[in-house]
């Protein structure tokens, strides 16, 4: 019985003192994924992988706004968003306090903007996205200039790049968007 | 056998709410759990029974699983809800005394999870069942577990809350590391996916290249050896060594 005793005080107490004082968790842990706004280019890389369309992009081409949107209810922590993310918006967090008594309380949405095509002005795809990729084609090494006239071409839509003929895609190159034939 | 006559979504009076409440505040220091698994992996149940075992303990707040839903006070749906188990999910909760809480449990159990879009799926206990508490998480921890009843018992608040964000004018993203040159950084994060996997790849390059942004190029053989002493990790070193060695062959070229 001594013996016993002893052995009970060496080992100690095991169990954690959760939900009394905070938990130590492992390194890597993977919890609740952060959101960041302000550095999400709506490019959708995120939807497209996330394996149970926890995340979601929604295009509203009337009103010109694309919602992105993130389900905690479905998230199974796999860590794919923060990994293709180019900007790094989405992080996991070893936050793993998400319990809820509303589904509503889960839910993580965000608007973006839409730009619209100078062709035809349709909304088409988000400002952002298009600002960080005339940014990138410059570090990448293209010149002032010519970065220029490329937004000039970014901001035709598919639909229309696709309409125009090869010459006057050359027109929409050189900076005279306006005279396409539809 | 038996068949059931329920109706195909149990709906839930405001007098039931009032039930449910008073029930919560005369439990608190016993509770009766029972576990109903509709289709899932047994994921979610193998860390139900990590959250009674004495690590977790949820013993010591008087929350016990029962083996029949006549003994329940609380119900907790695992898995996607499969068609063919939606019957005996709806016999649970009929058998269980009222006032009930019922607890989505899971991702699938929230709201069919990874599954939520199969032919055989409802998707969510919640498309058969009032639900009172979701869980998520895939599966959640012993201790978001404990967080989940805890928040139901009142010992803790609930944290989540509806987020909802606008973009304002003149929103502008900087680049992740203007100063590496695109193919470059290209080639680092390609070598560290390749060997340490998706996720930790996309970690390790990023640290690597926030050595190289900010301008330590000179001091990274010493920045990098510090990381490794802390990290004690020979694959770490590898796949550090493979990463400087295309930082050094790329600026040779």
């Amino acid at each position: 019985m001594l013996n016993l005793l002893k052995e009970v005080i060496k080992v100690g107490e095991a169990t954690t003192k959760y939900p009394l004082e905070s938990l130590d968790l492992a390194p890597g842990f993977r919890g609740k994924p952060v959101y960041n706004p302000e550095l999400c280019l709506a490019c959708a890389a995120c939807t497209t992988v996330c394996p149970p369309n926890a995340l979601a992009m929604d295009t509203d081409t009337e009103h010109g706004v694309r919602t992105w949107s993130l389900f905690y209810g479905r998230c199974i922590f796999c860590g794919r968003c923060e990994e293709v993310c180019p900007t790094g918006a989405i992080t996991l967090s070893p936050d793993f306090e998400l319990a809820a008594f509303n589904k509503n309380d889960l839910v993580v949405r965000a608007d973006f903007k839409l730009l619209e095509c100078r062709v035809c002005n349709r909304y088409f795809a988000p400002g952002k996205e298009l600002t960080y990729v005339l940014a990138l084609l410059e570090q990448a090494g293209l010149p002032g200039p010519e970065v220029a006239q490329r937004r000039s071409l970014l901001e035709v839509c598919p639909e229309c790049k696709r309409k125009c003929n090869v010459e006057s895609i050359k027109r929409v190159g050189v900076g005279n968007p306006v005279e396409v034939k539809r | 056998m038996t068949t059931i006559t329920a109706p195909m979504h149990v709906s839930e009076q405001e007098a039931q709410l009032k039930l449910k409440l008073a029930l919560l505040k005369d439990i608190r220091r016993s509770v009766y759990v029972y576990r109903v698994d509709c289709g899932g992996c047994n994921g979610c149940e193998i860390e139900i029974f990590a959250s009674i075992t004495p690590i977790f303990d949820a013993e010591r707040f008087g929350i016990k699983v029962v083996g029949s839903p006549r003994h329940a006070d609380v119900l907790v749906y695992t898995g996607a809800m499969t068609r063919a188990m939606r019957p005996p999910a709806l016999r649970a909760y009929n058998a269980a005394p009222d006032p009930k809480i019922v607890v989505a449990y899971g991702a699938c159990g929230c709201s069919g999870g990874i599954f939520h879009d199969l032919y055989c799926v409802w998707g969510g206990a919640d498309s058969v069942l009032p639900v009172d508490l979701y869980i998520p998480g895939c599966p959640p921890t012993p201790p978001a577990t404990i967080y989940g009843f805890a928040i139901a018992l009142g010992l803790l608040k609930q944290k989540v809350s509806a987020e909802h964000y606008v973009e304002q004018e003149q929103e502008q993203v900087p680049l992740r590391f203007p100063t590496v040159p695109l193919d470059l950084r290209v080639a680092l994060e390609r070598e560290a996916r390749r060997m340490a996997g998706y996720w930790q790849g996309r970690k390790i390059a990023d640290q690597y290249l926030g050595y190289l942004a900010n301008g330590d190029a000179q001091h990274i053989d010493e920045k990098i050896g510090e990381l490794l002493n802390q990290a004690d990790d020979p694959r770490l070193a590898e796949i550090y060594a493979n990463l400087h060695r295309i930082y050094l062959d790329g600026s040779k070229s």
